[in-house]
């Protein structure tokens, strides 16, 4: 199929899954967040203040209205002003992007460069020690809670070594980059363990393929082989679990934002959250939707380019 | 290299990169480091409805009246006002002279960006924003009903598609540029401590026009600091400059007897430093830790660190050997385990008293405060009239033996017959472990609870739409007056208002309101005692403790003293760089 009709086809298809998305978040909010009048008045608040503010939100119109209202915010992606800061939540957006992103895309690269270059490590000698030794290593790390991680590389890197700021943020370079490197480096140890295991399993899974054999008996080095053929190949489970993680990394760590005081999108929806800040939660809702099925799009058009044996249908 | 060497190479260079790359400040600076536990909502008086936004909006704003900062008990000065208001012989009629020379910050919102005098018209203008039902402000129960006209001025204008704060107000008046006069519709006894309330703070109308909606995010008022960048953005780190216009407002030179050690800036002028960064940092490890490393001036001890921090109620030698300083400050609060009303069930007295004769109150200080409160007789908290300090609540547990005995008189025998209650609580660790150890003690009595935890936004939703049999709570004095405690039981208070429990008893109405109206006398004091020791034997809530504050400050930080209602202490702080320097080398 065409690659420009299929990414038509696709883009048509999301339509749906948007307005399943927007139904989800509004009956979630119906169900389940607090009255916001509540936590907008305090602990005053009178039965007269309650229903002005429902008024003014427009939380007494009749829920198809409502509901409307959410379709209509995520095509035409006009978002309008928080409940609580009463700022623009486009303005909110892009100022939590940037301390979200100077965390998640250094960390990001960086694991991930690690961690291919030691899973193709760990292939070259699979089976051996250093395998085995790397294997372990990583399951032991993936089994300690992230938290656990934080509160040590605070107390210890941070408090004992001062080696990193404790926590805190200030804006513009380069006055934010102290406090970034230890969430960077947590980030990493957090999500080195996976990683490695990941692509360590998709390298081995075309180790065993038949090519490779072949490979062997044309008297190919292991290392060509490695390079050359494994690495090629074992892109695309490579770049399916690379780019799938890519709107995460805009939307920050909640955990991270939160123990580290940074003001990223993390802390952003849960602030939102907790104060049933709605058009905030549907905005961060919507665009990580609209943000995973875009780069879910993406893998799919990458496999053509990276393999030409793969096609869209 | 080959591919191992590179490796190494790689994450080797990592390293290096990262480590030792902390921030250094410069120690010359005079820089208070404060943090914050929570997140504020924005810099509009209007909605200083949480202690965290008041103590920020304090920085910048500024009311009428404050309470002196080394006074105990608190006692009202006035602040922009001139003087004490002159109040007619009636109680109904407050006349305030404004202090001249007081300057808005300069703003965009002033003609040639240069901010203008406040005047009497500025308290008008505020006070309507306050009243004002378009700006939903968590304030207005302060004055409502009680300034002549506002109520109708506030309902005329709800129906208006924009409010006319033209349109005068009858008890609200700028009788000249410097003179503002009240007048109430009744006696209002605690009508100047709201005068005292970020609430009621000064703005002007011209930064309320120019920003609109957005005015909470640009903070102009008359007080010491403004912030470094102009205007907030929602960020987790706060930098306040000192405000280059402020007015001359000196230290104070008079002190209460506990208070005489902290008159060494007497008479200097305010703020005392030039900068006032304020973290805001809603985990309490790292706040700890940066305290421990002297990167916050004070900070209130974590419950998880109190072991580490305290022995035998001093100081470890660690924390002392670096010089911090400890304080105890009993809290003006009270937390309670509230009955709803509503439910019949709770109607019957004889239950409430078994149920709270059955709960051993020390045990739970012991293992929930790590015995620094005080157990709380009935409603109002120590350090407030109307508490009396030697008063035993005779129901108060634990006595096992009586407790099942009143069951039984309920009508309940050993629980028989009693249906499973829930308990409804927020969704915090200590809260959880504070309701186990709740559905323990019930268990001895046979009453059986049924523990319902919830995000705080939904539990306080559940409280307020009456949907709860009993929960957890707590109270905080907005300003020293029992009137403000006893009013949680007053049945025209009733969810979604402060009387989360439902009560509605006429007896106790009747008294509370004629209590309300009378002014400070012993004839009120005996009134509030009444009230208190009715709602004590009655056990109209389960009351729990009054919390003591333990706070740490650094050696360096000088005029500090915790208090609750001095949201604008931060003025009066100052910074002994000196001392600092060297004690960080013990750091």
């Amino acid at each position: 199929m065409n690659i420009w009709l299929y990414i038509i086809r696709k883009v048509v298809n999301m339509i749906p899954t948007l307005l399943g998305v927007c139904l989800i978040v509004f009956v979630l909010f119906n169900l389940v967040a607090p009255d916001p009048a509540l936590l907008l008045l305090g602990k005053h608040g009178t039965v007269e203040q309650i229903a002005q503010i429902h008024r003014e939100l427009g939380l007494d119109r009749p829920f198809w209205a409502q509901y409307f209202d959410i379709v209509k915010s995520a095509f035409t992606w006009d978002f309008g002003y928080s409940w609580s800061s009463k700022q623009e939540i486009w303005q909110m957006i892009k100022n939590g992007a940037f301390p979200s992103m100077a965390i998640t895309v250094p960390a990001f690269i960086l694991t991930n460069a690690i961690a291919i270059s030691i899973s193709l490590l760990v292939s070259f000698y699979r089976g051996k020690m250093l395998d085995k030794s790397v294997v372990f290593v990583c399951v032991a790390m993936m089994s300690i809670p992230g938290l656990a991680y934080i509160l040590f590389g605070q107390y210890f890197f941070a408090y004992k070594l001062g080696l990193f700021e404790i926590a805190g943020y200030e804006p513009g370079f380069p006055n934010f980059v102290p406090y970034v490197l230890l969430p960077i480096v947590l980030y990493l140890i957090m999500n080195i363990g996976p990683d490695v295991r990941y692509y360590r399993t998709a390298v081995l899974d075309e180790i065993y393929q038949d090519y490779v054999r072949t490979a062997r008996a044309k008297g190919l080095t292991e290392k060509k082989i490695l390079f050359k053929h494994v690495l090629k190949n074992a892109m695309i489970p490579i770049l399916t679990y690379l780019i799938i993680q890519i709107p995460f990394l805009v939307l920050g760590g909640i955990l991270t934002e939160s123990f580290f005081s940074i003001p990223g999108l993390g802390g952003l929806t849960i602030k939102a959250i907790n104060t049933s800040d709605f058009p905030v939660i549907k905005a961060m809702t919507i665009l990580s939707a609209v943000a995973f099925m875009v780069f879910n799009l993406l893998t799919d058009v990458l496999y053509t380019l990276v393999d030409p044996r793969a096609k869209l249908k | 290299m080959n591919l191992k060497k590179c490796v190494i190479a790689i994450m080797a260079a990592s390293l290096v990169v990262f480590a030792g790359c902390t921030k250094k400040q410069n120690a010359s600076e005079r820089v208070l480091n404060l943090s914050s536990t929570a997140e504020i909502k924005g810099f509009d008086p209007i909605n200083a409805g949480d202690l965290y936004s008041g103590r920020e909006i304090s920085k910048i704003y500024e009311g009428l009246l404050e309470f002196h900062y080394l006074k105990m008990p608190y006692t009202l000065v006035p602040n922009l006002a001139e003087e004490m208001p002159q109040v007619s012989t009636d109680g109904l009629v407050y006349t305030f002279k404004i202090r001249p020379g007081v300057m808005f910050q300069d703003d965009a919102a002033f003609a040639g960006g240069k901010g203008r005098e406040l005047e009497a018209k500025d308290f008008v203008f505020s006070i309507k924003r306050l009243a004002d039902s378009k700006l939903n402000s968590e304030g207005w129960w302060v004055l409502d009903g009680k300034i002549k006209g506002l109520n109708e001025w506030r309902d005329k204008n709800s129906k208006l598609p924009a409010t006319n704060y033209d349109e005068e107000v009858e008890g609200l008046k700028a009788i000249d540029k410097y003179t503002l006069q009240f007048t109430l519709a009744k006696p209002f006894p605690q009508f100047l401590y709201s005068l005292a309330m970020p609430f009621t703070y000064a703005v002007s109308r011209e930064v309320a026009d120019k920003y609109g909606k957005e005015f909470l995010n640009h903070p102009v008022g008359t007080g010491p600091y403004k912030l470094e960048a102009g205007k907030f953005d929602q960020t987790k780190t706060i930098i306040y400059v000192k405000n280059p216009t402020f007015r001359k407002k000196l230290y104070p030179s008079d002190a209460s007897p506990e208070f005489q050690n902290l008159l060494a800036d007497a008479g200097k002028q305010l703020p005392l430093v030039d900068k006032v960064i304020v973290h805001v940092m809603v985990e309490s490890q790292p706040a700890w830790l940066k305290f421990n490393k002297g990167e916050l001036d004070f900070y209130g001890i974590p419950k998880d660190n109190f072991g580490t921090a305290i022995k035998d109620n001093k100081l470890t030698p660690d924390l002392s050997g670096k010089g911090m300083i400890l304080s105890i400050t009993p809290l003006l609060d009270v937390t309670y385990t509230g009955f709803n009303y509503e439910n019949k069930l709770f109607q019957n007295v004889n239950l409430r008293r078994a149920m709270y004769l059955a709960y051993d109150e020390g045990k739970s200080n012991e293992l929930f405060y790590n015995n620094t409160s005080f157990p709380a007789q009935s409603i109002v908290p120590p350090g407030i009239v109307g508490n009396m300090p030697d008063f035993k609540n005779p129901w108060k547990g634990p006595n096992l033996e009586l407790a099942k005995k009143t069951l039984a008189e309920a009508g309940y025998p050993e629980g028989k017959g009693l249906p499973e209650i829930t308990y409804d609580i927020s969704d915090s660790t200590t809260s959880r472990q504070m309701a186990e150890f709740f559905v323990k003690q019930m268990e001895q009595i046979g009453v059986k609870i049924k523990i319902v935890a919830s995000p705080w936004p939904e539990f306080m939703a559940k409280v307020k739409k009456k949907s709860v049999q009993m929960f957890g709570m707590a109270w905080g004095a907005d300003y020293p007056d029992a009137e403000n405690f006893l009013q949680l039981l007053y049945g025209p208070n009733k969810s979604p208002g402060a009387n989360s429990s439902n009560y509605d008893n006429p007896e106790y109405n009747k008294m509370f309101e004629k209590a309300a109206l009378m002014q400070d006398s012993p004839e009120r004091t005996k009134l509030y005692e009444e009230l208190n020791k009715f709602v004590a034997d009655n056990v109209v809530l389960m009351y729990n403790m009054h919390r003591q504050s333990y706070t740490l400050q650094q050696s360096w930080l000088r005029n500090y003293h915790t208090s609750d209602l001095h949201h604008n202490n931060v003025q009066y702080l100052n910074i002994d760089n000196e001392v600092k320097a060297q004690s960080l080398k013990k750091f």
